[in-house]
């Protein structure tokens, strides 16, 4: 492609660009450089950023301070993933009935799904409560992973389905022709021809299921074996002081499986999989 | 032939209707064993469907599809011994050649023993041996096209079904691949319905030929029968490269086995033809191929035309022109015509060589030597 732009253009795109990412990036900063600090140093007046008594006491303090720690962070690693596999079990066949079969109601039924997205889960807050009390849910981990997994499923649908759209119904023709069931298409051509837009709804899935626990978890348990990070991090909340340091540093290793998992799974979003299956 | 499974295909008064959309009028046809048929027709004439019927891929709204004598309505297509080439070779990404060869194999649950045996025999059909690791995505148009046509005739079916499967190639490849289809034709001996709306295919591969327009069969045929007896104007101006060119005229005079007709400047010509159900005043549809026109011709029949765009292509020259009353009319001459633009000149033609249909489309009968194309069929 020809270069289009002007020096003093991209001058322009590159400076919103850095604003842009200084807005959404210095909180982390902050974060990040409040989790070197000493306890006494973090309101230091005047700022400064870089100081000399920088260290990394807080990381290996939070343990101690908060001992449940691992726990909550493994718990949030547990949540997500049972909501994202949950999610998917649900997610994978409606997708592809609503991208493939004809039937009454098909359109309805769909924005059905995205309405409830529109409502969110705070509104629907107290009637969980209900049914988590009715079904005996509550205080364990099925009270966040449930509803976790149903509030992802609509967008999930939404993501899926605009990809199973995009696979060419030849190929299923092919299939059948062939002689394959349904099940067996849907196994052996279809997954694998969307394995990118699987991972793309799986990463998806997974971090909003990371960001949403908090609510769930604050609601439906009280347990405090169970508790996930965002609730577990209270624990840095004394009753004289709060260990802003080792709190940070806290939430930053909590950051981390999310990281680890984006970072692992991302080359899937690029690869063009479906390259060669028929005629661009 | 190989004496292997073949195919005999009839179908008895077939209809398809999409809701109030009637797309497939009731159709009677009948494929022999062996034959390589091609329907053909311009986009939305219902080509596609019609194989997608016999596939089992749609439903039948009424009439019967037999294979073998045995009414396949409402059998899966594995079940009626058919398989398919898709016209945008449908493979699966994410396996190898092998694996998208041995699919249908798979889904028998064939040994694997057995497997790899109809894989080689059909790779070394398709001379795609050393293919067979690499994906789709690592090979050309051709070679994919191959890969498609392997995984049809591994299971050995007795019906091939292609649908416009050349059409994602390019001009030169398509000329080779026509040419190995031809020569698959000819070594499994199955039966082979072959979608095309390019009459270049249909013309160099077929056996019998299928004129589709508007869910309606307008004629079944040999490719010869069909250039030389169309059977109405439709199929006279679908077959042949450059089209054939159609003139007004006026039916003079009514004689046994010939047609006097005035052309459109006055001068006559008797064509003959059959005149059934035509008397003289008649306005008629005068039919002449562009290589049957001579440029400056005394032969039988002349027209005065005005040349617009003159394609020299070496060995032919293709001329654009028009009669004096703005009737487009294509020529193909020699490669030294002495024509140019604007120059008027005369065209001159054999009345044998022309084609007459009336209002309603239909031909007159030619009295062409038919035996003469069964010879060369």
């Amino acid at each position: 492609m020809i270069n289009r732009y002007k020096w003093w253009e991209l001058v322009i795109i590159y400076t919103g660009m850095a604003l842009f990412l200084a807005f959404i990036l210095a909180p982390f900063a902050e974060a990040f450089m409040v989790s070197l600090r000493p306890l006494e140093k973090v309101f230091r007046v005047p700022y400064r950023f870089l100081t000399e008594d920088m260290t990394i006491r807080p990381y290996i303090d939070m343990w101690t301070s908060v001992p449940g720690l691992w726990r909550y962070i493994l718990n949030s690693f547990f949540i997500s993933c049972a909501v994202t596999v949950l999610a998917l079990l649900c997610i994978i066949p409606a997708a592809y009935s609503f991208a493939r079969f004809e039937y009454r109601f098909r359109n309805g039924i769909l924005t059905a799904f995205l309405a409830v997205n529109m409502v969110g889960a705070a509104v629907l807050i107290i009637p969980l409560y209900k049914l988590m009390l009715s079904l005996g849910l509550l205080n364990t981990y099925w009270a966040m992973i449930i509803p976790g997994a149903a509030f992802s499923v609509p967008t999930g649908i939404f993501l899926m389905r605009s990809y199973f759209l995009r696979i060419p119904r030849e190929l299923e023709d092919a299939a059948y022709v062939d002689g394959a069931s349904r099940l067996y298409t849907l196994r052996r051509v279809i997954l694998p021809v969307a394995l990118p837009g699987i991972m793309v709804v799986t990463i998806a899935t997974f971090i909003a299921a990371y960001a949403q626990q908090f609510l769930f978890a604050l609601t439906f348990n009280s347990v405090t074996e169970y508790h996930p990070l965002p609730v577990g991090l209270y624990q840095f909340f004394g009753r004289e002081r709060v260990l802003w340091n080792e709190l940070m540093a806290a939430s930053l290793v909590g950051i981390l499986p999310v990281l680890f998992v984006y970072v692992f799974l991302q080359k899937y979003i690029v690869a063009g999989l479906t390259a060669g299956a028929v005629k661009e | 032939m190989t004496g292997g499974p073949m195919g005999h295909l009839k179908l008895t008064a077939v209809t398809k209707s999409f809701g109030t959309a009637q797309v497939i009028k009731p159709t009677d046809l009948e494929i022999e064993d062996g034959a390589f048929t091609v329907f053909v027709g311009p986009s939305g004439c219902g080509k596609s469907t019609m194989l997608r019927m016999i596939a089992g891929l749609e439903e039948i709204t009424s009439g019967t599809i037999e294979i073998d004598g045995k009414v396949v309505n409402d059998l899966a297509p594995v079940k009626r011994g058919i398989s398919m080439v898709f016209q945008s070779y449908a493979l699966y990404p994410h396996m190898s050649v092998f694996e998208n060869i041995a699919f249908p194999l798979r889904v028998a649950r064939l040994d694997q023993a057995r497997v790899d045996a109809l894989v080689a025999k059909a790779a070394a059909v398709l001379k795609l041996e050393d293919r067979l690791h690499h994906r789709p995505g690592e090979l050309s148009g051709g070679q994919r096209q191959r890969v498609a046509i392997g995984r049809a005739i591994v299971r050995e079916p007795s019906v091939f079904l292609f649908d416009e499967p050349l059409s994602n190639l390019d001009a030169a490849l398509r000329a080779e691949m026509r040419v190995e289809l031809s020569r698959l034709h000819k070594r499994l001996g199955n039966t082979m319905i072959y979608v095309t709306h390019d009459q270049v295919e249909a013309m160099t591969m077929a056996d019998k030929i299928v004129v589709l327009r508007d869910g309606m069969v307008e004629q079944v045929g040999t490719p010869l029968e069909l250039y030389h007896r169309p059977a109405n104007r439709f199929v006279a101006g679908f077959i042949g490269n450059p089209n054939m060119n159609f003139l007004d005229v006026t039916c003079r005079a009514v004689a046994e086995g010939a047609v006097r007709i005035a052309l459109p400047d006055g001068a006559e010509a008797e064509i003959p033809v059959a005149g059934a159900g035509v008397a003289a005043g008649d306005a008629l549809t005068l039919g002449i191929r562009p290589d049957d026109l001579t440029i400056g011709g005394s032969a039988g029949a002349q027209l005065t035309i005005v040349p617009e765009v003159v394609e020299r292509l070496g060995n032919q020259t293709v001329i654009y022109t028009a009669t004096e009353n703005g009737t487009p009319v294509c020529v193909v001459g020699g490669g030294f015509e002495d024509v140019r633009p604007g120059q008027p000149c005369a065209a001159g033609f054999d009345p044998g060589d022309a084609h007459l249909f009336r209002p309603d489309g239909a031909a007159l009968g030619r009295t062409i030597d038919l035996g003469r194309l069964a010879e060369l069929a």
